[in-house]
């Protein structure tokens, strides 16, 4: 991770171009704890960079001061996996909605998640399609109406919190956009972790399923006595009806990029003087 | 020096010549083994080569390696071009050079895995929404393996897009000794050196903020940059300004979509590639690519050694059709002849340009090769 001396302030992590979501959108509250999360962890907007997909949610790279890669629905995990094993001293993000991430994504996460690629990934669960106009998604409750489910749908909500542990992610957490506070400390937590970061935000849709009440009520704080490193007391907090929000596991193994480096070296690549000084310079 | 060697082992020699540093890939036949090369090599120069967990993932990986700064090539077969097409667009709609190999197999579905075929010609080019120009190279040996793969990464910096190197399943599996010297070398441009050259990597708008996809003219590139080189940039699969940002703005995004495909229409003679071996009198011109082109340039000795006179044209730059060389070839002939294992899809762009000449084709979707006699059949 490559830090400045003096942080940048949050105003000027903002790129001159205003986010377009509605009025109350819970997206910009995950927008604001990022922003703040960059200054406060003193990054430098040249070595971060933020790989998106398709949704509302996936505007978000060109809302922040930093590389921007606004790519193709689905498909941001394996733009951040090729970015940050290209260049690994990049403090890399992948960010957008469930959509993207459970649904047409979904094949891409137990990927990452195993293969413990060192990226934050922020998905900003608010249960529907935002921006094709209000479709149930892979989070969405049964019996959601909608013109797509005129008939009320009955296919069983994902559990993102634990479909991530059993693949085997090295930290999982949850947040609420409507308590930035405590989501900056999240996202913070999340890039300071060495591996693949996964942070669920619920992010409520106001336009096509405003669940701020929803949310409110059924999200609680992490228990305090609840210890990240075990996996199974994580499981058992995540299946449970109530919502927590916090971090629910965190293992420390190496990260990908270590592991080509190691890679790298069995294969008979040692790092010369020439080479180390090389990625000094870049 | 000689050795005994394949196609996929040239592509991957071809590519570490020309500073790949980063792969990924998906198993398939007849591709595998450019996979499973790479996973051994790339390492052993610091590169990383990936499997991934399915071509979208392979290709999206690549496009975020290069952004990020890396020489990047993914390779599969036809179903695997078929999982690559959304993220092709991206790379066209981004301008990210990219090399793409599609070891052909025959026919739709998972088709004849382990047999032979051309059908992916029109595919390749049309392969992604919207329509818009790729580059596309075919050897026809395992020596051009070599020196097209190191072109199509000179091709990929030069124009910022994906360069497709089209071979077969025959031509990348089957052993052949090959002579060390005929391995050609092809130089390849630094990162950054599109049309306007190194050294300006900051390219400014009007208002001087930065404006990575800035081109002019219509047909200029906008130098490379990439992620970490100091400057916040912004890349995006949407319809962009020169700063990247979205826009329904009518006359930047009509001049982007024009730019794209004028920036490597308007330069068909910087990617032309051909062999041609026209003989004066010559009434039939053969025309093949790829493997077919071997037994091609068999017959034409052949058919020479019997007095015969014939002309030959092998395409190694399929798409933007060469169209200067093939006319040039098409000059005095009465007929064209165009050998390619598929029912015909590359005569259709000879038929456009074959004005007043009768266009014949061999074709075969059986598996096998064209033979050289079936050349000779047809030579009148
Ligand atoms: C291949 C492909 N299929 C469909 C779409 C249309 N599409 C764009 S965003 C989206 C879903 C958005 O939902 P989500 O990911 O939850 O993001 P949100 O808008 O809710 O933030 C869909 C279906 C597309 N862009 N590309
Ligand atoms: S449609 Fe929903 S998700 Fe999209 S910007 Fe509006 S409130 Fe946000
Ligand atoms: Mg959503």
């Amino acid at each position: 991770m490559i830090t400045l001396a003096e942080p940048i302030k949050v105003k000027d992590w903002k790129s001159d171009v205003k986010p377009i979501w509605c009025p109350g959108c819970g997206d910009y509250g995950v927008l604001n704890s990022l922003l703040k999360a960059l200054s406060d962890l003193k990054l430098d907007p040249d070595h971060v960079a933020i790989a998106s997909g398709i949704g509302c949610s996936g505007r978000f790279p060109a809302f922040v001061n930093a590389y921007g890669f606004h790519g193709v629905h689905g498909r941001a995990l394996p733009l951040a996996t090729g970015i940050k094993t290209a260049n690994p001293e990049l403090t890399v993000f992948a960010v957008g909605g469930d959509g993207d991430a459970f649904s047409i994504g979904g094949g891409h996460l137990p990927h990452a998640a195993r293969r413990n690629v060192d990226v934050t990934y922020v998905v900003m669960d608010n249960e529907i399609y935002g921006l094709t106009k209000g479709q149930p998604s892979p989070t969405s409750p049964i019996g959601m109406e909608r013109k797509a489910s005129p008939y009320g749908t009955y296919d069983a909500p994902l559990n993102p919190i634990a479909m991530v542990l059993s693949y085997g992610a090295s930290f999982v957490a949850r947040g609420f956009s409507s308590q930035p506070r405590e989501l900056t400390e999240l996202i913070k937590r999340g890039v300071q972790h060495q591996g693949f970061s996964f942070i669920q935000v619920m992010s409520p849709c106001v336009t096509f399923f405003d669940t701020y009440a929803y949310f409110k009520e059924i999200t609680a704080p992490m228990p305090e006595s609840h210890d990240p490193s075990d996996r199974m007391a994580a499981m058992q907090l995540a299946l449970e009806r109530t919502q927590y929000l916090g971090v629910f596991y965190e293992d420390n193994r190496p990260p990908h990029h270590v592991h080509m480096e190691e890679l790298q070296e069995k294969a008979g690549n040692h790092l010369t003087l020439e080479k180390l000084l090389e990625r000094f310079q870049r | 020096m000689r050795e005994f060697t394949d196609g996929s082992t040239a592509i991957v020699r071809g590519a570490l010549a020309a500073g790949c540093t980063f792969f990924a890939g998906y198993p398939i036949t007849p591709a595998s083994p450019i996979l499973m090369t790479m996973m051994r090599e790339l390492p052993k120069v610091g590169g990383v080569a990936i499997q991934a967990e399915d071509e979208i993932s392979a290709v999206g990986m690549c496009i975020g390696a290069t952004m990020a700064g890396a020489r990047t090539m993914t390779a599969t077969s036809g179903p695997g071009i078929s999982l690559y097409s959304e993220n092709i667009g991206l790379a066209v709609m981004g301008e990210v050079p990219l090399v793409v190999v599609d070891v052909q197999r025959l026919g739709p579905a998972t088709g004849g895995a382990t047999t032979v075929g051309q059908g992916d010609v029109q595919f390749v080019r049309w392969g992604t929404a919207g329509g818009y120009p790729v580059i596309v190279l075919a050897p026809s040996s395992i020596p051009e393996c070599y020196s097209l793969t190191m072109r199509a990464f000179d091709l990929a910096e030069r124009f910022r897009c994906p360069v497709f190197l089209l071979t077969d399943k025959e031509l990348n599996y089957t052993m052949n000794t090959v002579e060390l010297d005929e391995y050609q070398d092809v130089p390849v441009r630094e990162r950054g050196a599109g049309s306007e050259g190194p050294g300006m990597p900051k390219t400014q708008d009007s208002m001087g903020l930065f404006a990575p996809y800035r081109y002019h003219p219509p047909d200029g590139v906008p130098p490379m940059v990439h992620f970490g080189q100091d400057v916040v940039l912004r890349f995006t699969g949407s319809t962009h300004d020169e700063r990247a940002f979205i826009t329904k703005h009518p006359p930047t995004v009509d001049a982007l979509n024009r730019h794209l495909a004028a920036k490597i229409e308007e330069h068909r003679d910087e990617i032309e590639l051909v062999t041609a071996d026209l003989e004066p009198g010559a009434r039939t011109l053969l025309l093949s690519y790829g493997v077919t082109a071997r037994a091609m340039r068999e017959a034409v000795q052949k058919a020479r050694g019997g007095g015969q006179k014939v002309s030959a044209l092998t395409i190694h730059s399929l798409w933007p059709t060469p169209e200067t060389a093939i006319e040039t070839a098409l000059d005095g002939v009465e007929r064209v002849v165009v050998a390619e294992l598929n029912l015909g899809q590359y005569r259709r762009e000879i038929e456009r340009i074959a004005h007043g000449c009768e266009v014949l084709g061999i074709n075969r979707v059986d598996g096998e090769l064209i033979s050289p006699d079936q050349f000779l059949e047809v030579i009148r």
